[in-house]
């Protein structure tokens, strides 16, 4: 059964949120984790968060991983030179 | 005047090998002059800065590049590498120096047309430094700024009718070898089946959704010149099912010293007369040929394909007429647990672009499926082979069980019988036993 | 510099995207002998070195002049590239897999002007733009990283070491004098962007040094947990550090667990591991990937480390220099090099190639390294 994209969100948003404290950037498989889906499922969820701008990309080249947009410790020094 | 002097690196303008450094210059200066008026839209001394960081690292001795993950373009998760000095202040013209992987053509054929119109962008909107080529394939568009980024994939995209490339835990940029384009070995269409499964996988390739990093390679016969053995996790190697095709003439040719061997490749030393027995014969790993009469014979049952005779002789020796792929997997270097080179999972598959290469596609998604919801985190297909072992790949691949997987079958009795293939399964009555067996 | 939009809205990012469009069509860049005859080719012969044909059986040949470049190229050089091809090859140009360059014509008469134009160019300090080699038996151009130029986590530079060990090794580049072909690669740390474990010679940057924990800013610069993950040995864990009176939540490094990767370094720039004494160089021999033959095998460590020597790397090149002459002078016709230290056994190789043998270079990492040790009687005194 496909998810439902509204509250898949909210979860995703809420789960990254109570983790916040400690850290911003999550593997993807934890975001599935979220979602206890799969992970072709929880890809779509995710893009679409990406395409809305809710969450963003950190690549450290070889390894990805997700943010929700604007968070973290590099993301000030990084977003302030543009 | 160069606006850093530049000693160290001077030094490595002498000597024939194409040197970088008098690259760079040249380039500065032509920034500098700038004939065209182009309105550069980085500072026209990036590269007097670049040879200034680049001169201090080679006196400290140490790097001066920071990371930084965030840059790319919206929507794609790779593609873009984050870089930016550690020394700003002293080298504005790349306090950002981000790369931009652009996905080459497969093969790596170019018009010049094309070049040219990627050349102009990039001296725009860049540095006008690339690498031909990165690592992994892609055309390397190396240093430019956070703004840039944007304009310079719009630009490729709209003008240009070109994607960039993969980073991070996604598809790699696949890449290929020559193949049939130019090379009598080739035993399937690699630019082909490298073209078909890039655009196949455009979403895998932008969109990190992998444990890690997942590479394609294609390898159009065993010679293996784009190194897949070594470093895909998938490796797409050219063979042959049937017979490999003599020409005795040109055997005789070789034998008579009319044709050099090896293609010539062996010119530059004088290594005496060719000698087939002791060149060809004798060193075919499986003993499975003879030269007698004037006349080769293969014993083609017993061969395994190592190219060496053909190597030695391709205008009397060529691959069979019915040809395909092995494909092997898990290949990587050698962080952490050490290097893997890639495990023989398909002897032979047809590469058949007639059905669009869906049994190809099959297999490649049915380990995506796997590892996707097995591999942990930056765990590569090989390493997650290692950890689940060899058996669990075939069951997910729905793959059975032949000779040709192992190299030699295990050193240890410790099978893990599963309770549906013993008789009677694993559930027993104790006290039935105890009937039989006292205390 | 005024700022020239390409038309991108960064308001409203989505506006007219186009992606996931792929790479242009190869078809597009085959010069018409190439589209002609594809599938068709009948053999090869290498003419001298740095120069191909190939026969197809429509009849038609194609000539190739191979010359090497240095990977990292301007858009000037490339321009010049173009202009070649376009005077000589009817517009069309290709790379091969090793960063050379393949000028392709269509008669032979065509070649020999193609030769003397490249040849004959030469940057302002005196190196070729293009010489013409890097076929068979000999020494092609080296794969490698980015270095000092662009990475974040090198232990040498790259196009350094390159343009050095070319230079030493000129001569096989255009020569076809050894055994079999010898591949030369390079990876600036041991992440090996560039895959170099497989290579006849491989040159490795290698750090030695553990990275230094800046307290002060690791809680303000990293997020603590990520770098603390991003270690592959586990040897980075949580510690709270007393600076100035005030305690900051930071890392300790276990040391002797560090495997100098620098990742990190990546996550977390509280960690640099960079040092002029500790980076250097190490040297892996034997490596190979083609199925002829023998099987594929990886480089084996020959050389535990030089330091680095920049500008230009002189012990680097002397014994990769002397390495490939011991290897010429003393190996079979159609000998890679893995085949002939196993021939001959490791124990002569070491000696034939004047190297020193040390405890580093015994295996002791993890359950590979067993498979390394000797169990048999066999070996050469």
């Amino acid at each position: 059964m496909a998810l439902d994209y509204e509250e898949s969100k909210q979860k995703i948003i809420e789960g990254l949120q109570k983790k916040s404290k400690t850290k911003s950037k999550f593997y993807f498989n934890d975001l599935a984790k979220i979602l206890d889906a799969k992970p072709r499922e929880a890809k779509k969820i995710v893009t679409q968060m990406i395409n809305e701008g809710i969450l963003e990309f950190w690549s450290s080249g070889s390894t990805s991983m997700y943010g929700l947009k604007g968070t973290g410790k590099q993301a000030g020094a990084e977003h302030e030179n543009e | 005047m160069a606006k850093h002097e530049t000693p160290l690196l001077d030094q490595l303008e002498s000597g024939p090998w194409p040197s970088f450094v008098s690259d760079m210059k040249q380039e500065a200066e032509a920034r500098a002059k700038n004939v065209n008026n182009v309105e550069y839209q980085i500072p026209s001394d990036v590269i007097e800065d670049l040879l200034g960081v680049l001169e201090l690292s080679y006196k400290d001795g140490e790097t001066h590049w920071k990371h930084g993950g965030i840059v790319g373009v919206f929507g794609y998760g790779g593609g873009v590498i984050g870089r930016y000095c550690d020394q700003p202040e002293n080298f504005p013209g790349v306090a950002h120096f981000h790369t931009m992987r652009v996905n080459q053509p497969s093969g790596h054929f170019y018009t010049t047309e094309y070049l040219k119109q990627l050349c102009d962008l990039w001296e725009f909107r860049g540095s006008g430094l690339t690498n031909m080529h990165g690592s992994t394939g892609d055309i390397i568009f190396l240093g430019t700024f956070t703004p840039q980024l944007e304009e310079i994939f719009y630009e490729m995209t709209h003008k240009y009718d070109q994607d960039l490339g993969g980073s991070g835990s996604n598809l790699r940029t696949p890449s290929d070898c020559i193949g049939a384009a130019r090379c009598e070995y080739a035993c399937y269409d690699t630019q082909d089946l490298c073209t078909h499964l890039t655009l196949e996988y455009q979403d895998e390739l932008h969109r990190p959704a992998f444990p890690y990093k997942f590479k394609f390679k294609f390898d159009g016969c065993p010679n293996c010149c784009v190194a897949s053995i070594a470093r895909a996790d998938m490796s797409f190697i050219g063979t042959w099912k049937d017979d490999i095709q003599i020409d005795q003439e040109a055997v005789k040719g070789y034998v008579n010293g009319e044709f050099p061997p090896n293609g010539g490749a062996h010119a530059g030393r004088d290594w005496g007369a060719f000698d087939i027995q002791k060149e060809v014969v004798d060193r075919c790993p499986t003993q499975c040929m003879r030269y007698e009469n004037g006349k080769l014979e293969i014993n083609n049952r017993e061969c395994t394909r190592c190219m060496h005779c053909i190597n030695v002789m391709p205008r009397a020796l060529r691959p069979g007429k019915q040809t395909g792929c092995s494909i092997l997997v898990g290949a990587k270097a050698p962080i952490l647990d050490g290097a893997q080179m890639s495990s023989l999972l398909l002897p032979f598959v047809e590469v058949n672009k007639e059905n669009d290469y869906q049994e190809i596609k099959d297999v490649i998604e049915s380990i995506w499926d796997w590892w996707m919801e097995e591999g942990k985190n930056r765990e590569r297909l090989g390493e997650l082979m290692k950890r689940q072992g060899f058996q669990k790949l075939l069951e997910v691949t729905g793959i059975d069980p032949i000779p040709q997987h192992v190299q030699e079958p295990r050193h240890n009795p410790y099978i893990f019988w599963k309770e549906e293939e013993v008789p009677g399964g694993f559930d027993r009555d104790i006290h039935e036993f105890r009937k039989h067996h006292q205390r | 510099m005024a700022f020239i939009s390409s038309g991108y809205d960064p308001n409203n990012p989505m506006q007219d995207r186009i992606t996931d469009i792929g790479p242009r069509n190869f078809e597009e860049f085959y010069p018409p002998v190439i589209k002609n005859n594809k599938g068709k080719w009948l053999y090869h012969e290498i003419l001298q070195p740095g120069v191909l044909v190939h026969v197809s059986e429509t009849g038609d040949e194609v000539y190739t002049v191979r010359v090497g470049g240095a990977r990292l190229m301007s858009v000037s050089l490339i321009r010049e590239i173009c202009e070649i091809a376009d005077k000589h090859c009817g517009g069309y140009i290709r790379w091969t897999t090793r960063n050379n360059v393949e000028f392709m014509v269509d008669s032979k008469d065509k070649v020999q002007p193609l030769i003397d134009d490249l040849q004959s160019r030469k940057f302002a300090g005196g190196s070729y733009k293009f010489p013409v080699g890097g076929t068979g038996a000999g020494i092609t151009n080296i794969i490698h990283t980015q270095g000092w130029i662009h990475c974040h986590t090198p232990a040498t530079d790259a196009s350094g070491p390159v343009k050095s060990v070319m230079d030493e090794v000129f001569n096989d580049f255009q020569n076809m004098r050894l055994p079999a072909h010898l591949r030369i690669s390079l990876a600036c740390c041991l992440n090996m962007c560039g895959a170099v474990h497989c290579s006849d010679i491989a040159i490795l940057g290698y750090h030695r040094k553990p990275p230094m924990i800046d307290h002060e800013y690791m809680d303000k610069m990293c997020e603590i947990p990520l770098a603390i993950a991003a270690c592959p040995t586990a040897a980075i864990k949580p510690k709270k550090v007393e600076i100035d009176g005030k305690t900051v939540n930071s890392v300790e490094v276990n040391n002797s667990r560090c495997m100098f990767c620098g990742n990190c370094y990546t996550m977390c720039p509280g960690l640099p591991l960079a040092d002029k004494e500790g980076d250097g160089i190490v040297l892996m021999v034997g490596g190979k990937v083609s199925n002829r033959l023998s099987a594929p095998k990886f480089s084996k460590v020959a050389v535990a480390f030089i330091p680095n020597e920049p500008p230009r790397w002189p012990k680097t090149a002397e014994t990769i220099k002397k390495i490939v002459d011991t290897y010429a002078a003393d190996a079979r016709k159609y000998e890679r090099l893995g085949e002939w230290a196993e021939r001959i056994g490791w124990e002569r190789f070491f000696e034939k190639c004047d190297l020193e043998f040390t405890h580093h270079l015994i295996d002791d990492f993890r359950d590979p390294a067993y498979y390394t040790w000797r169990q048999t009687t066999q070996f050469k005194f």
